[in-house]
């Protein structure tokens, strides 16, 4: 087909009984919950941004109407734009390719474009595939802003990521369940994870010492999961090497 | 000299004045109007059977959808009196305050009809919509977040804040200014050269025998009194 309906009256009336179904066997119109669902059709953002929008127009939405991440917000559960998007993301279908542009390309350019193109992944492609394309990206280290009904809190795409991989409850939806990374790898589905630190047996049987030094090197190619203390609130701990070419500076100036 | 003319030699007679009736005309295009209105009827009729809305035919011309460029400003009316007529419409009918839309012809109050109307299939057709939104591709897609990400580098640029930046971004505009300018004299230069070597060049090709007489005569004045010309020395 080569239209999109601009409305959603028809993807939601079709509900899975004719309309074609997400590549993991779900169906997109029930992925997201009803509640939220209502939310969303409601919202004057759905209703005056998300009509008659195609695969690319819904970029210049996510430029210019995407500032924080989270499902619903404030006291009156209004739905983000980021939820919108990701529901007319889930009406559109965009192919796997776009979905690369998403992620790839414009991922560099606009966080929350691959943000949001790793969420659509997350609820619609299969455990393989989800693996696959998210991991690449927990190497991404740029922040995101996350507003919830509590306030307003800082994260990380990689941290995005991880809970996307990891958590059942992202952004008001509940993911679907997913198959472990182990049972994948046991199947012969997916390659072992190499990580960025190295080897985790080498990581245990090396020496303490060892393991210390290969933590600072690391924490330059990758900060580790927990990040330094302090992170979240958008501190950086200075690495050690820098500190200790100060000490040595002031020594030489005395 | 059977034809009869008047003492102006028309033809017209006494009551060509009057308007014509084709009546002919008027009764076929009557006819095609019940016809049509009859169609429309049953359409309507057999939509509601059907428990359907009845939206008007699709003529074939209809544009497709696309995704609105600009919000609602209601910014921009702040502070403007509209007359309104005695007779405006206290229903949705008609011109009325609030939101008008000219090509239904109704009025509405608050900014969520409004979009509620603007997306509605009675608007669409109204305006000669299909309804229906174009599938981007993947070059389409990649060339719209190029455009994007152009568009925002430029801003960016445009807006510095500190005084470095703008001492930057002067002196990027002042370097751009000079190099036009030093090209724009290279130019003119290699202009006045090129005009220069023409005329010497045609001074050069007057043979004798095509001097005219009387043109030259200045010429050869001044070079028997050992002058060769004003001003420059350069020949």
């Amino acid at each position: 087909m080569a239209n999109h309906r601009a409305d959603e009256k028809r993807f939601l009336d079709e509900r899975g009984s004719s309309g074609p179904l997400a590549p993991n066997g779900l169906n997109p119109a029930t992925i997201m919950e009803k509640p939220v669902r209502e939310r969303i059709i409601d919202s004057y953002f759905w209703k005056d941004q998300c009509f008659g929008v195609n695969e690319a127009d819904i970029i210049n939405r996510v430029v210019e109407h995407v500032h924080f991440i989270g499902g619903t917000y404030g006291d009156a559960q209004r739905p983000s734009p980021f939820l919108c998007l990701a529901f007319k993301l889930l009406q559109l279908g965009p192919s796997d390719e776009i979905l690369e542009e998403y992620l790839g390309y414009g991922g560099e350019k606009f966080k929350y474009l691959r943000a949001l193109a790793c969420f659509y992944v997350r609820l619609t492609r299969q455990a393989k595939d989800v693996y696959r394309l998210l991991e690449g990206y927990l190497g991404d280290y740029r922040k995101l802003r996350r507003k919830g009904r509590m306030g307003t809190s800082l994260t990380y795409v990689d941290a995005f990521v991880d809970d996307l991989l990891v958590k059942e409850r992202v952004c008001g939806t509940t993911l679907w369940k997913m198959p472990k990374r182990e049972v994948l790898e046991d199947l012969d589905v997916l390659e072992p994870r190499v990580s960025p630190l190295g080897d985790i047996e080498d990581l245990l049987e090396s020496e303490p010492e060892e393991v210390e030094r290969e933590n600072e090197r690391g924490s330059d190619s990758e900060r580790s999961r927990r990040g330094s203390p302090g992170s979240e609130f958008g501190e950086v701990t200075p690495d050690r090497d820098e500190m200790d070419i100060d000490r040595e500076k002031t020594a030489n100036g005395d | 000299m059977t034809t009869r003319k008047g003492a102006y030699e028309t033809t017209a007679s006494d009551t060509d004045f009057r308007k014509k009736y084709d009546l002919a005309k008027y009764a076929a295009d009557a006819k095609e109007k019940e016809e049509k209105e009859r169609e429309e009827k049953k359409a309507r009729y057999e939509a509601k059977l059907a428990g359907k809305k009845y939206y008007a035919p699709l003529t074939g011309d209809e544009v497709l959808t696309q995704a609105r460029a600009s919000r609602l400003d209601v910014s921009s009316n702040v502070g403007k009196v509209v007359l309104m007529p005695a007779g405006a419409a206290t229903g949705k009918r008609g011109r009325g305050a609030g939101f008008y839309c000219p090509d239904c012809d109704l009025t509405f109050k608050d900014n969520l009809q409004w979009v509620e109307h603007e997306n509605s299939m009675q608007h669409l057709r109204a305006i000669g919509q299909t309804g229906e939104v174009k599938r981007a591709t993947r070059e389409e897609v990649h060339e719209r977040i190029q455009r994007l990400w152009e568009r925002m580098e430029e801003e960016r640029r445009g807006d510095v804040k500190t005084l470095g930046e703008r001492l930057e971004v002067r002196r990027e505009e002042d370097e751009k200014e000079r190099e036009l300018r030093r090209e724009k004299r290279r130019e003119l230069a290699e202009k006045r050269k090129k005009v220069k070597e023409e005329e010497v060049k045609v001074k050069k090709e007057y043979g004798e025998d095509v001097r005219i007489e009387g043109e030259h005569d200045e010429d050869d004045m001044m070079a028997s009194m050992g002058i060769t010309g004003f001003g420059s020395s350069k020949k």
